[in-house]
């Protein structure tokens, strides 16, 4: 393996710092929360919650576009009284929002963030994976590790003692069985073209020849669609459908353990959009551009994502601007209050976005590392490798936040299956379709490829 | 009776469901970006600093007309007391100073927590000294008391809220109608 | 100058009855009578502003419409004159255009000057013209507006109002209780009639000619009758308003409770008109046999005292303690019953001399003067229930006998009593009784004199029942205008003071039955609303 043999210390400080991707999902959180309530209402014309707000000293009220909102509504969660109902399992009760939230910080594991690090330092060339664990089986993993977090609802709802929790976890289960074996088969297509379980090899596979969803369309689809229903979310959220069920299981949760499944629902879907990306949208790699290019001009990569990131910096800059002179001329009465508010988002944004610019011009003009050709591989210096990684990780971290929104989009816009509708779904068609799809990827691969 | 509407039945591609839905996501998709992008254009207001435009039409709260000498035009008749769903007008009258007018209104209650602001009581008036133009919509107040309105409650409005109103601005009466006489022939007594 | 021969006759039981035909259609009616009673008694209301049943016809309305088959042809004759006769052929709207025409030609001519005063007139919601407007008018109207509304009454009065029309004779000032409005009036002169044949005094007249008419007392004089309210009662517009209950409360408002008036024997018939627990006013109740539609101003102007002066509602045990350390020392016990004691009250009262035995002995009667009837709506006599007082036995006039005799006594219970504040000096040798209770709804003389004044109910807020001076058994309804629900009514408290307390009005009723075999078997769902004529009345 790769981390035993390594001998320098920066590739032990790299292996090391790469845990720290476990927590992505926990930050993803923070991220989804606001995006969803404010999502939310925007597709139905409201405002979302946007009232709370922290005093800061010459701004005013600082409402940091409703975050704060989360905030406090995540401060009260926190503080809540946690108690079980009578007669309930307490040590099942007590354990079954955790487990789900365990499961978060495994399933980062295996995904690929960045392409592998290849960089000459003290005279050796050094090669380091994208994911934290580079298992050959790594797909196999996630998907254990995914189909882990449904007994934190079978639990939650055996444990509970209430009808509608029971049957929420009976319809969790049921259902996560059904999409599971979806969701591997719909999925295969692209295995079988990629010929590995490896997801470092299937995004290179990917990089080399086409994404995903090109190559797989009907699998994309099949393998979207079961994953929502696998996350339990709308339209497919039957386990916690509240005309029938008040609540599913997680009926009788309060306080921080409602609160787990909260961010555990919320991590799964940070976890189910990351695999989407690194199987269907090429992962970390940059649309249209190899990663060698990339590479081997480094300064001019940089230059170019710091002026996108610039560029969205001004975009925020325009719509703020334009929201404050519309503010202005109406008759709210606390908009005084607001446009001071919003002097400390021009004033970040501007500096933000200046920083980037000059960061761009700056690796345009000075930063042109060399590098040199070794078996066909590109290798940097230690600097250029970091920003290789660090240009992938954004572009990961885009396409995932992407599916986020088609996650958030979908819950808002379709209705809920019906119980048996769902089940439908699962068993006579999108299986039929996933197992066509296979057949026919295995001919035409075997036909074209010859492998 | 219940009546019977007949629902188109599905063509093959709404039953796929899949474009359907395709459909129903461009729909959001719209909203959601015109709320990321132009926040300025969402028909939802910020209620309490932003308020709605309230057209004069609009039934807000009442206010009772004035003649052109100050008094209410209110000649305490109670048809919008008979008229209300409610039962929140409450009025006592009394014989008026005045010998041109027998009644005057001497108490004039509208509870406003109980008032469904249907507008039958602007509708019943037939002095058309009652109106709900006020556009005054926010009842707020510590006590349930304060929410009824009173005679001095209803008559202090201010002209300069009613621009476009004359009848606001001065009080009618005192328009003799010569024509009348000229028709009559007659000397009119005083 | 009496008009009594042109008086209407009315229907009675015992009428003949004839065949006639109304549109072709052979109907029995009371044969004699006027056809508009007669129509009236098969159910075929004919509109009407200047008949009145108790009043003399006078026929100048012209409402009442219908046609007859004559020898001439079909013609338009008024059904308040024209007496029934057998086989006589009438056509109503119901079948006769013409007669729909006529009608409602002649609502719009006494409309034409009519003013619409109707939000602000009292007479709203009953009004005569109002009813007929619904009824055979509904007329659009054909005044152009430039002319407005034109009063040429009494030219002193006439006015320009703010539309620039001429107005005029609003509120004139007739007497201390009677408002005119002139320009109301349809000249139907009921009122005028009311005064010369019914009140016998020619109070009132009518002055001008055609649409100068107006209604008037002579120069210089008022119209201050003891029955001048009943001017207000018989005008069928709003133009003749009562003074006290002008402006108090539109009509419609008022919730009407029928009872007896217990101020005068002869039990005049009246409405208590209240509404939120006030009576606003007191309206004459029609009784045929006893008061027709009148009513003395005193017994309609009473109910303005009702509320004012009550005595407060007491706990029970009050006076159940009083009584028993009367027992404890012993001595006689004068029961005394007054003028406004219903029949429920004085069956407890008897029932409870009966309980206190020898010890005990009743009085009744009062020391007001008893005066003689009036003819109209009072007998004069101020004991109202005193046919009832006999009925069960009680004395009705020997209070002289109790103020001679007051020394033997211990105890003196007075019932609705005021001894004191009639009596005068008369009386008071009462004062030597140690123990002295009352029963009085009023903080009156003798409730101020007395050791113990217990607070009951009036006599308009109980049910219960009096004979009045002419037999007749008549009802008193329960008006809810109470001002404390804890006052209870004198039988109540008397019958827990015998020791048996009865549930309702009725229990007392059937002990009244007891007593009184008249009363016996009769229930209040038997006695009509007009009363029921006792045997041996003298009616």
């Amino acid at each position: 393996m790769d981390i035993i043999e390594s001998k320098t210390w920066v590739e032990w400080i790299i292996t090391i710092a790469k845990f720290g991707f476990c927590f992505v999902p926990v930050l993803y959180i923070l991220l989804l929360i606001p995006m969803e309530r404010r999502g939310a209402g925007f597709m139905q014309d409201r405002q979302g919650p946007n009232r709370s707000y922290i005093k800061v000293p010459f701004f005013g009220k600082v409402r940091l576009f409703g975050y704060v909102q989360n905030m406090c509504d995540g401060t009260k969660l926190f503080f809540k009284e946690m108690f079980a109902p009578t007669g309930s399992k307490k040590f099942l009760y007590y354990v079954a929002p955790a487990i789900p939230f365990a499961i978060v910080f495994l399933s980062p594991c295996v995904i690929p963030w960045f392409g592998p690090m290849v960089f000459e330092w003290g005279g050796k060339v050094i090669r380091i994976a994208g994911p934290i664990v580079d298992s050959e089986v790594g797909i196999l993993l996630l998907f254990g590790f995914s189909s882990l977090s449904a007994y934190g609802a079978v639990l939650a709802g055996l444990s509970s003692r209430s009808k509608y929790s029971y049957l929420g976890s009976l319809r969790t289960t049921a259902m996560t069985i059904s999409y599971e074996v979806c969701q591997g088969l719909s999925m295969m297509g692209l295995l079988v073209l990629a010929g590995s379980f490896s997801l470092t090899d299937i995004v290179t596979w990917q990089e080399n020849h086409v994404w995903g969803i090109v190559a797989q369309p009907v699998a994309f689809f099949c393998f979207l669609i079961a994953t929502i229903a696998e996350t339990g979310r709308a339209p497919f959220d039957v386990a916690e459908g509240e005309p029938e069920l008040v609540a599913g299981y997680h009926t009788e949760y309060g306080a921080m353990q409602f609160g787990l499944f909260y961010m555990g629902e919320y991590s799964h879907i940070c976890i189910s959009s990351l695999l989407v990306a690194t199987l269907f949208l090429g992962g970390y790699s940059v649309p249209f551009v190899s990663t060698a290019t990339i590479q081997t001009h480094m300064g001019g990569s940089l230059a170019i994502l710091c002026w996108v990131l610039a560029f969205l910096g001004l975009a925020f800059l325009h719509m703020i601007y334009r929201y404050s002179r519309k503010l202005a001329a109406s008759k709210q009465s606390n908009k005084m209050e607001i446009l001071q508010e919003y002097k400390l988002y021009k004033t970040i944004a501007w500096v933000v976005t200046a920083a980037f610019i000059a960061a761009g011009v700056c690796s345009w003009l000075y930063y042109n590392p060399e590098y040199s050709m070794v078996n066909g591989v590109v290798v940097n210096s230690l600097g250029a490798a970091l920003g290789t990684a660090a240009i992938h990780l954004l572009v990961l971290l885009a396409k995932s936040v992407f599916f986020c929104w088609v996650w958030i989009w979908v819950r808002w816009t379709l209705p809920r299956f019906r119980y048996d509708h769902v089940m439908h779904l699962g068993w006579k068609i999108i299986l039929n379709i996933a197992i066509l799809n296979l057949v026919v990827t295995a001919v035409v691969a075997k036909l074209v490829g010859g492998n | 009776m219940a009546r019977v509407i007949r629902q188109r039945p599905m063509n093959w591609v709404e039953r796929l469901y899949i474009f359907e839905a395709i459909r129903g996501l461009w729909t959001t998709l719209k909203h959601a970006a015109r709320g990321l992008f132009r926040y300025e254009e969402l028909p939802t207001i910020s209620y309490p600093e932003g308020q709605p435009e309230v057209r004069r039409t609009y039934r807000a709260k009442h206010r009772l007309m004035l003649r052109a000498d100050g008094t209410p035009r209110c000649v305490a008749c109670g048809m919008c007391a008979a008229a209300c769903p409610a039962h929140c007008i409450y009025i006592e009258a009394t014989a008026s100073d005045d010998p041109r007018i027998e009644k005057k209104v001497k108490r004039f209650d509208i509870d406003h927590l109980t008032c469904v602001f249907c507008g039958l009581c602007v509708e019943a008036c037939p002095v058309d000294a009652l109106r709900m133009d006020t556009k005054e919509i926010i009842f707020e107040h510590r006590t349930r008391d304060e929410f009824v309105a009173t005679l001095e409650t209803l008559t202090s409005w201010n002209p300069k809220d009613y621009p476009d109103d004359a009848q606001s601005q001065v009080a009618p009466g005192g328009t003799k109608n010569a024509e009348a006489r000229k028709v009559w022939g007659m000397e009119v007594k005083n | 100058m009496s008009n009594y021969y042109n008086m209407p006759k009315l229907p009675t039981e015992n009428s003949p009855k004839v065949e006639i035909f109304v549109d072709d259609k052979p109907v029995m009616v009371p044969g004699d009578t006027n056809l508009l009673e007669a129509l009236k008694a098969v159910g075929i209301e004919t509109p009407h502003v200047c008949y009145h049943p108790y009043l003399p016809v006078s026929g100048n309305c012209r409402q009442c419409l219908v046609e007859q088959e004559g020898p001439r042809g079909r013609m338009l004759v008024i059904a308040c004159y024209t007496p029934v006769a057998p086989g006589m052929k009438i056509y109503t709207p119901a079948s006769s255009a013409r007669v729909k025409n006529a009608r409602k030609a002649t609502q719009e001519f006494m409309l034409v000057n009519h003013p619409l005063d109707c939000p602000i007139c009292d007479k709203a919601g009953e009004c005569t013209l109002q009813e007929n407007y619904m009824e055979a008018g509904q007329n659009e109207s054909r005044m152009r507006p430039e002319y407005g509304k034109n009063y040429h009454g009494n030219p002193a009065h006439q006015f320009i109002d703010a539309k620039g029309q001429l107005r005029g004779g609003k509120h004139v000032d007739l007497g201390p209780r009677v408002l005119l409005d002139e320009e109301r009036c349809v000249q139907c002169d009921r009122c005028v009639r009311f005064m010369r044949t019914i009140a016998g005094s020619e109070q009132l007249q009518l002055a001008g000619r055609a649409d100068h008419t107006y209604i008037t007392t002579f120069p210089g004089e008022k119209l201050d009758h003891e029955y001048d309210l009943c001017v207000t009662d018989v005008c069928p517009v709003g133009a003749m308003t009562a003074k006290y209950f002008r402006f108090q409360k539109r009509v419609w408002l008022l919730s009407h409770t029928p009872t007896v008036s217990m101020d005068d024997s002869l039990g005049a018939n009246i409405w208590l008109d209240h509404a939120d627990g006030h009576i606003y006013r007191v309206m004459p109740r029609c009784n045929p046999e006893v008061n027709r539609s009148w009513l003395s101003n005193t017994s309609r102007l009473a109910f303005q005292n009702f509320d004012k002066n009550r005595l407060p509602a007491m706990g029970f045990h009050v006076i159940q303690e009083a009584l028993a350390e009367v027992k404890k020392v012993g001595g006689k016990v004068a029961l005394v019953a007054g003028g406004s004691c219903t029949i429920e009250d004085l069956a407890a009262l008897r029932m409870l001399k009966e309980s206190l035995g020898d010890s005990a002995e009743l009085f009744g009667g009062t020391f007001k003067k008893v005066g003689a009837p009036d003819g109209i709506a009072m007998s004069g006599d101020p004991l109202a229930n005193r046919a009832g007082f006999k009925l069960l036995g009680i004395p009705d006039s020997n209070l002289e006998d109790l103020t001679k005799r007051a020394s033997e006594f211990k105890v003196l219970l007075t019932v609705n009593a005021d001894l004191f504040g009639e009596g005068g000096s008369a009386v008071s040798s009462l004062e030597k009784i140690a123990t002295r209770i009352v029963l009085s709804a009023f903080n009156d003389a003798t409730a101020n004199k007395a050791t113990l004044a217990f607070g009951i109910r009036h006599w308009s807020e109980v049910q219960g029942t009096m004979v009045n001076s002419l037999n007749i058994l008549q009802k008193l309804s329960a008006c809810p205008v109470c001002p404390d629900e804890k006052l209870r009514p004198a039988y109540d408290v008397l019958s827990e003071l015998a020791g048996c307390k009865f549930e309702s009005a009725f229990d007392a009723f059937k002990k009244a039955g007891e007593y009184a075999s008249v009363l016996a078997g009769l229930s209040y769902d038997t006695i009509k609303s007009t009363g029921k004529l006792l045997e041996g009345g003298n009616a």
